[in-house]
């Protein structure tokens, strides 16, 4: 399998490598063109904020991945790159990795399930681009099959990564549909936009943000399509809301117990989720205790990640294996098109053979006997070819890492004489 | 068609101990395929009991609810097929194996101890009868569940005020979903009771020479009957949720649980045929 990989990602570089090898669709767009023309006959680019990642098939033998190594930085020059910030990967090695980037377990967090769309979007622009061809498109599309079956047959992208996807999915835990409670968040920093952003996915519209400083939270909400409540009606309004995410710098506790109580009594102690991911606390811890109310800090919150990942590493064998047997229908697929032009060179000799031997012993026979010695010899050449035919389809359902399968069809073809005959796969 | 009932009965015990293991290894461990499976096996058991119980109906000439093990096997479908709609409707399918362990036990105990009555008394073969007794059996099958939900809900609220994100948390559906299956359960477990109610009422004066409306079932059933019209009605009007509407609920269970069990034994009266 002529396929290399290099890539560049959170394992091998710093982050600050990492954004300077980021590519923008249209930087991919341009690469893809000028690559393709040059080293690679087949090629796809996927860059996240985590990693960017060549997948080709070089368009001769001579070119290995040190080309498209120097290739990818004269068109995006990075200081203190080095070669070791690269991994490169050959055949099922590059095959094996893409698929394990895919399934997620290839993420800076275990389960990342952005992924998966991340290398469709790639594999869609290469398309786009005529970059993709019979063997990249193969092996793109076992690479989202396997995606989907990790989605479908495990837990791994179920359960938290993140403090606030875990803050989302304990609300989601108390409350049946997010769409239709009420959200506060309070605090308009990164911690409170990310939870934001996860908010959103799960379809929450009732949004409200509050923040000190009064312009950031209008900033937020318009961008998010939120409403604004002032920082002074907070204490007053707090009863109105069904979710309460607090991620404030505030250095000293803005809810106490009191308050908190007299929000309850207010609505009649309707359940209410407070996730208070601000160190130090934005609530009073004690508000607990009280009745229908679930509050979780940034602790409690964590533990639920770890598990959660935890979890997900307890999988991996099993995705392991699923990642075994799509390679293996993968290099099936690529060792059967790699029989088919020999087997066909095969039939034509044998049945050239046979045409050239009855035509020129047909007349030997009666008119009567002509049809029974064609059918005949038909069925000899098919009964010598069954043989060699099954036996190169068995090969080539196995996986051939030391080319073993080369060496048969290169056997068979001198023994037959057909290199002549064309038909040379890669 | 004797022999095929006495099949039925060692049968059908087994089916149920089948569907319970189902719903508690799918609990454990999900698989798709098991959870498709589990629901089709269930359908077969309830089409198999209904099969039976129709068969004795017709093979002794009266509706199976002539003593205490006909009447465990007749609960043990109605629990059964209302865990069934349930799930239909609701599409929550991991809370099977803590409902589903009641019916395999009412089941196994009835085909171990179920005598066959040919000679009842007249009044047991009206066709009213059955249906008083089915729409008081799924009444109580309903306060059942809800309790069940009630007790789910505690069990989940406990684990998610005290941080402990194990299994059952994973398992469980949300809090909200758990309220709404222990209302939506203890409003039909009501409205049956209601039915039950009625069509005895009405039926009592033309079947018994001498009824009296101080029957231990009766009184018990009614006081039920008005701890969960309450209920509601606070559910309703005074909006209570969360944890304390659970509590009034399982309350409420507790109380007919005992009520009904205490009154039994204190009391006799015309509920008693033999």
């Amino acid at each position: 399998m002529n396929l290399i990989s290099v890539t560049i990602n959170h394992k091998t570089a710093p982050i600050e490598l990492r954004e300077a090898l980021y590519l923008s669709e249209i930087e991919i767009r341009k690469i893809l063109n000028q690559i393709k023309e040059t080293l690679l006959k087949e090629v796809c680019i996927l860059s996240t904020c985590n990693r960017t990642e060549i997948y080709g098939v070089p368009s001769n033998h001579s070119i290995t991945y040190r080309e498209v190594q120097e290739f990818i930085l004269t068109q995006k020059p990075v200081t203190k790159i080095k070669s070791d910030n690269f991994l490169n990967y050959y055949s099922c090695g590059a095959a094996n990795h893409l698929f394990r980037v895919s399934s997620g377990i290839d993420s800076l967090v275990i389960g990342d399930q952005q992924i998966l769309g991340q290398v469709k979007d790639a594999y869609n622009i290469a398309v786009e681009e005529n970059c993709v061809g019979t063997f990249l498109q193969k092996t793109f599309q076992s690479a989202l099959k396997l995606g989907k079956r990790i989605k479908t047959e495990t837990d791994l992208f179920e359960g938290p990564t993140s403090v606030s996807s875990a803050a989302v999915q304990l609300a989601g835990k108390i409350f049946s549909d997010l769409k239709k409670k009420s959200v506060l968040v309070i605090g308009a920093g990164e911690t409170g936009k990310l939870t934001i952003q996860n908010l959103i996915q799960k379809n929450v519209t009732n949004l409200t943000i509050s923040n000190r400083t009064f312009s950031r939270a209008e900033k937020l909400a318009a961008k998010y399509n939120a409403k604004v409540l002032p920082f002074d009606n907070l204490k007053e309004r707090l009863n109105e809301y069904d979710i309460i995410i607090s991620a404030t710098s505030s250095n000293s506790i803005l809810i106490n117990r009191d308050e908190m109580s007299a929000a309850m009594r207010k609505r009649k102690f309707e359940p209410v989720c407070i996730m208070d991911i601000a160190i130090p606390r934005d609530f009073d811890p004690n508000v607990k205790d009280i009745e229908n109310i679930f509050y979780n800090d940034i602790d409690s919150l964590q533990t639920m990640v770890n598990l959660s990942l935890e979890g997900k590493k307890a999988l991996l064998p099993a995705i392991q294996k699923i990642i075994m047997e799509e390679l293996i229908e993968l290099f099936s697929w690529y060792n059967s098109l790699q029989i088919s032009p020999l087997l066909k060179s095969m039939r034509e000799q044998f049945e050239s053979v046979r045409s050239q031997e009855f035509d020129a012993f047909k007349n030997k026979f009666a008119s009567n006997e002509v049809e029974n010695l064609e059918l005949l010899t038909k069925r000899i050449v098919k009964k010598l070819l069954h043989n060699p035919t099954v036996y190169l389809r068995k090969s080539a359902d196995q996986v051939d890492t030391q080319g073993e399968l080369q060496l048969k069809i290169k056997i068979l073809k001198d023994m037959f004489n057909l290199n002549s005959k064309g038909n040379e796969s890669e | 068609m004797k022999i095929l009932i006495e099949n039925l009965n060692i049968a059908i015990p087994i089916l149920y101990f089948i569907v319970f293991i189902l719903y508690f290894s799918n609990f454990w461990k999900p698989r798709k395929s098991l959870a498709r499976l589990k629901r089709i096996i269930l359908f077969l058991t309830l089409l198999i009991h209904f099969f039976y119980l129709f068969a004795r109906t017709i093979e002794f000439d009266h509706v199976p609810i002539t003593n205490i093990f006909e009447i465990f096997t007749l609960l043990a479908f109605a629990i059964t097929l209302s865990y069934y709609i349930l799930e239909l409707i609701t599409e929550v399918r991991n809370t099977g194996m803590f409902i589903l362990f009641i019916p395999m036990v009412f089941q196994i105990i009835s085909s171990l101890k179920i005598v066959d009555l040919l000679n009842v008394q007249e009044i047991l073969r009206s066709p009213f009868l059955g249906v008083h007794v089915f729409t008081a059996l799924a009444g109580y099958a309903g306060i059942t569940f809800s309790a069940i939900y009630g007790g789910l809900y505690l069990m989940l609220y406990k684990q998610i005020k005290m941080h402990r994100f194990g299994l059952l948390y994973q398992r469980l559906p949300n809090l909200e979903l758990l309220e709404s299956l222990n209302y939506t359960s203890a409003l039909i477990g009501f409205t049956m009771l209601s039915t039950a109610i009625v069509i005895g009422i009405i039926w009592m004066p033309q079947a018994f020479t001498n009824p009296s409306y101080f029957d231990p079932k009766l009184i018990a059933t009614i006081f039920i009957w008005i701890l969960y019209a309450l209920g509601i009605t606070t559910k309703i009007f005074a909006k209570w949720r969360g944890k304390r509407i659970i509590y009034l609920s399982l309350a409420g269970f507790v109380v007919a649980l005992f009520s009904m069990t205490l009154l039994n034994l204190l009391f006799t009266g015309f509920h008693k045929f033999h």
